[in-house]
Order: C-alpha cells, then structure tokens, then sequence
C-alpha cells in the first residue's frame, strides 16, 4: 500500500528543490531527491539505528518501484546507502531520474509519517535541514 | 528581651552542622502524577536509578515521562536505545500520551540508538560512545533502555569484572557529568541479589503487573532510593491517556492538616438522630449506617449530604450502586434539590461502577472532588459496591485499603457517612460483613422488626466514640421528608434487636403507618 499522498509529494517536490538551489551541474541536480535522503540517513539512522533506518528505505523503494520501475535496479546496503545509483543516473535521463528520486523520497517520507507522525518527521527532516523556509508539511513559502 | 532575642538567634551545634555542611538533594519532579510523593519529594538529582519490570508494565512510559518533563534544550535528556522496543515504534506509541511533546523531540529530547554498537563492538566503545556524546550535549536526563540488552550482550562477549568495570565508570562518569540517569530493563526480583548493578544504584524503582482472576494491575515499589525517605510498600500504577499515573498508599496526604479539634457537631438533617447522637456527628468522624436492603440507608445519606449544603458545608456523594439520577430523584421527593448544589459546585456526584478499580484509585478521584468542591462531607454508597467495582486482586485488602482511606480522609478533617449493606437475621445484629466496624468512629444499625403483623423499621446508635449516645432503639418511617424518627415508643418489648420482639407490656400508641384494614 503506498503511504504517498498528494501533500506528502508536495512536500517532497518542494524539499528537493530546497536541496537543488544548492546544485549548480544538471548531473546532480537529476539525483537531489536522493541526496536528502542520504542526508536524513545519519539523523534518522540516530533514532533508529542503521537496520532501522535500512529496513524503512528498502520498503519506500519498494513501494515506489510500482510508480516508477525503473528504482528496481536499486537496492538498499546494510548501511542505508544505496547501490546502483550511478548505473541507473548513467541509464536514465536527468528529468526522468529527477521524477524517480521525488518519487522515492515521498513514499520515504510517508513511512517515515505513518510510522512516527508528520509532526516528527518534519522535526527530523529540519534537524538534516535546518535552513529549510517552512515548518509545516502544507507551508507553500518554499514553492513561491 | 534582648537575652531572648540572643538565644533564639543561636544555633545549636546540631543546627550549625546542618546549616553549614548538610548538602541539600534538589528533588527533580518525576512528570508521574503521584510519584513525587511516593519518592519522598521527586527525583534525586544527579541519582543514578534503575527502572526495573517484566514486560508491559510501563518502564519505558515511565522513563519517557521523567525525561519529557525535565528536558530542556539547555539542559536536554539524552535517550539511549539498545535493542529493545524499536526507537521508531517507540515514538510512534509514546507520541500518544499527553506528555509527549514532539516539539521538544531533537532539541531537548534527544533519541540515540546504540543498537548497531552494542551489536558490533564491546562495552568499552559503548561506553566511550555514551561519554561522547554525554560530553556534547551536556544532558540533565540520560536513558537507557534497555540496559538489560547491555548486559545480556556483555555477559556473552565479556566477563562479569568487565561488567562490573562497564557499570562503575558509567555510574561515576553520569553522576561526575551531573546527569539524573535511568536505566531500564526487565529484570525479576531473584537478579536483586546478585547483581552489581543494583549495589551501585541510587534508587531502585520496580513495577509490576499482576494478574487475578480476570483483571490486571500494576503496582510500583520504590525499592531504594539513597538519601530520601519513600512511602513504602506497593502503589498502584495506571497508564492512561497522560501516561502513568501512581497512587500513593499514603494517599497524597501526607502532612495534610489534622482533624479539627474544636469537636463541632454536625447534624444529620434529622433532629432526632441528632438527639440520640449526642448533638449531631462529631466533625471529622466516620460514620457507618448499616441495614439490610430498604430501611432507607441511602435516604439517611442523602439527608446527611444535603443538611451539609443548607449549613454552607461541601459535599460529596460516591455511590457505587444506585445511579445518580436515582439520588437526585429521591432527594427531589424529600424536597431536597441536589441539581442545584450540583450546578453551583458544592456537591459532586461520582458514580463509581468499573470492575477493576483500586482503592487508591477510588480514593485519588474523591480527593480530586474533594478538592475541587471543597467538600467537609463525604458519602460513600456503599461499602459493598465499592468491594465490588474494586479489581478482584484489591479485594483482598479491602479493609486495609478501607482503613487507610477513612483514617486519611477523616484526618484531613471530612466527615464521612458510609452505608453498608447486612442481612437482618433475626437471631443477631451484625454490623457488616466486613468487621470493619472497628475503621469507624459511630455506628448506627438500621433493622426491620415485626410488630403486629407489620415490618417496621427501628435504628439505634450502636456506638460513638469518645462521646455519649442514646441506647433507645428508635422507630423510623420514610417519609415525603426522609428518614422521620417518631416520637419515643410507649408500648415495651423485649427482644426487639432480633427483629422479632415480643410486647411486654400494654400497647400503647398506634401503628405510625396505618395497617391494611381489607
């Protein structure tokens, strides 16, 4: 069952874009998506070790490999890192690879919420990055 | 004068010990309604405790509690998690207690898994990772949960002197880093002995669950607590939507004032009663009306109660048994309009029916009305139903609970009028079933009797403590006005406490309710 609603898609549209102002090659702005969720590993790896933090991605990626199945050549190493990631980017096209990291964050993310609730997980998505412009999962001041 | 003053300023040696040398323990408030007082005070600072229980009781929500309600973002609570409950599914339960503040989860609650560590490495880099991050966050509250999982890892990896060493340089670094540390496992009474760790802990803290018949409680025991007294002896614990809740034996009202020595009396609402009870009940007395079903034990309750509020004196009716609408209602028949004091606040109806209640429980949610109203006179309707609204497990101590919850309330200056429910008979006059007559100051015994072929009713004031009463046996009618004590019997019999006297002299007087003539 997908845990991705339309908000959390937003959220974590406009959270990759937040991530990509900071990207300046077209190369690696096709894989933002999946640089905020390497950046939330170590704060939520903290909480809930690696095997927790591993277990969560391997579902999201799971779950978002329905939408986009291009994510199944992915996998998730014991650590939370993934593997393949450079041969998929090699593969894909940028905007098709952009669309799959957003994909895979947001099912992330709504696990992440169903298990432990927006309001903490929006609390551990400001700990990995704290100079993001809003602090509700609905605030529109990043989009403008 | 001057002199006077002199010695008054001057401390005696034992005073200037205590003045100049005694360090004073700040006491940390648990978060735990109830416990503070179970502890002596709150939490030693600086302590270094164990929270220790099988599974289900409620240690985590206990150390969650403690560290929500003392983390600051200046002075944060560091919470380890080893092994045990996932730390996810931990916050995703905790969140649904009121005291979980996700505002305060990160900055002043800080979750640390240490899972990987202890799996992967040996106790001296646990430890060393603990210091690590202790020395950077400079945490008020530290937790560990489970430390079991700690041990159980190092009795396979590392020897007991490892152990031991693990333990001591914890406990020394914590304390030397002024932290208030809890460690939280599941351990059984048989380990007390034999273990270390509970020989370097500070306090102790167990709870337990136990289990009668079809119902559960959990109880909580301070087991040690170094440097400060505790009420001791086992507490009742609930988790409810605040988390846990703890009732003190001693009923939170430890130093609360003594009973009123001005020895007023309070009427019943009943002139006569009064009469035969010398004046009135003894303010601050507990007063137990026992008789069979129908002899109007509840009317009597309800007059005590609303004679209260007509002298400007708070009450409060527990009743166990009846519904509160029954009360009002009857109370409306005697004229009495309970719905008004109820509307105003200065009687409160609680109407007291779950199956697995405790005493101190019980008692938490009269205090609570108590104080909310006010109140000098309380009702308990009845001692019977309350027997049967406690969890089986309570049962047993009933008269014990009971005894503690009068003595304390009637020391707090209440006066208590309490009903209970006895069989007429007809060859003895029991008081309860209980034998609790002696955890109560004045009895009065109501009874049916047959007098010419009618089942009437009499009552009299079997005891009083410290204070004379009448010895007559009274007849009484229920009337549109309540209990009504008739005029004083002409005629004589004898036996008449059997309930089946015999006349011994002429009659009298005519029935005081008409006999059946078709």
């Amino acid at each position: 069952m997908s845990q991705a609603s339309p908000q959390m898609r937003d959220f974590a549209k406009r959270l990759t874009a937040h991530e990509s102002k900071g990207n300046k090659s077209s190369q690696s702005k096709a894989r933002v998506a999946f640089q905020v969720c390497e950046k939330l590993r170590p704060h939520i790896a903290t909480l809930m070790g690696n095997a927790g933090f591993q277990g969560l991605l391997a579902r999201a990626l799971a779950l978002a490999s329905r939408e986009a199945p291009a994510l199944r050549a992915l996998h998730v190493k014991a650590d939370g890192s993934l593997a393949e990631l450079d041969e998929l980017e090699a593969q894909a096209r940028p905007v098709d690879l952009a669309e799959e990291g957003v994909v895979l964050l947001t099912q992330f993310l709504g696990l992440l919420a169903a298990f432990i609730g927006e309001s903490l997980t929006l609390r551990m998505v400001l700990q990995a990055h704290p100079k993001l412009p809003f602090n509700d999962l609905d605030d529109q001041r990043l989009a403008k | 004068m001057k002199r006077h003053n002199r010695a008054v300023g001057r401390k005696s040696p034992k005073q200037l010990m205590r003045s100049k040398g005694k360090i004073t323990i700040r006491k940390l408030p648990s978060g735990v309604r109830g416990l503070d007082e179970i502890l002596g005070g709150g939490i030693p600072e600086f302590s270094f405790n164990i929270i220790a229980a099988t599974p289900g009781c409620g240690k985590t929500t206990l150390a969650h509690q403690i560290a929500f309600a003392n983390a600051t973002a200046e002075k944060p609570a560091l919470y380890f998690t080893v092994l045990g409950e996932p730390a996810w599914k931990m916050l995703r339960h905790q969140q649904q207690f009121a005291f979980f503040d996700a505002a305060k989860v990160g900055k002043a609650v800080r979750f640390i898994n240490l899972s990987d560590l202890v799996l992967e490495q040996d106790l001296n880099v646990v430890l060393q990772e603990i210091i690590k991050q202790v020395s950077a966050a400079n945490p008020g509250i530290v937790v560990v949960d489970s430390f079991r999982t700690v041990v159980r890892k190092a009795a396979v990896g590392s020897g007991e002197l490892d152990m031991q060493s693990f333990i001591l340089q914890l406990a020394q670094f914590l304390t030397g880093w002024q932290a208030t540390t809890f460690l939280v496992g599941e351990y059984v009474e048989e380990e007390i002995r034999d273990n270390t760790l509970f020989t370097i802990a500070d306090g102790l803290l167990w709870l337990w669950q136990v289990t009668e018949r079809n119902s559960v409680v959990r109880k909580l025991q301070i087991m040690k607590l170094r440097g400060q007294a505790t009420v001791p002896g086992l507490h009742t614990i609930r988790i409810g939507d605040n988390g846990l809740q703890a009732f003190s034996r001693t009923l939170g009202l430890t130093g609360s004032r003594t009973k009123p020595v001005e020895g007023r009396r309070l009427s019943l609402g009943i002139p006569e009663l009064d009469r035969m009870l010398g004046g009135g009940i003894k303010e601050g007395d507990s007063l137990l009306v026992a008789g069979p079903s129908g002899t109007g034990k509840s009317a009597l309750a309800t007059q005590f109660i609303a004679e209260g509020l007509r002298n400007g004196e708070s009450g409060i009716m527990a009743i166990f048994e009846e519904r509160p609408e029954g009360y009002t209602h009857r109370a409306g028949t005697f004229g009495l309009r309970l719905q008004d004091a109820q509307r105003q606040g200065t009687l409160e109806t609680l109407y007291l029916r779950p199956l697995d209640l405790s005493v101190d429980e019980t008692m938490q949610e009269i205090l609570d009305a108590i104080g909310r109203v006010g109140a000098k006179r309380l009702v308990i309707d009845s001692l019977v139903g309350f027997e049967m609204a406690l969890a089986p497990g309570f049962r047993a101590d009933f008269r014990e609970s009971l005894y503690r919850m009068i003595g304390a309330l009637t020391g707090a200056g209440i006066t208590i009028l309490s009903t209970v429910e006895v069989e007429d008979t007809f060859t003895a006059l029991p008081f309860s079933h209980y034998a609790i007559s002696f955890l109560t100051d004045d009895i009065i015994r109501m009874r049916y009797v047959e007098i010419d072929g009618q089942l009437r009713k009499v009552m009299v004031v079997i005891k009083m403590r410290g204070g004379n009463h009448s010895k007559d046996i009274r007849e009484y009618v229920i009337t549109d006005k309540g209990v009504v004590i008739i005029h004083p019997r002409q005629t004589d019999y004898a036996r008449l406490s059997s309930g089946l006297p015999e006349r011994i002299g002429r009659r009298e007087e005519i029935a005081p309710e008409p006999k059946a003539t078709q």
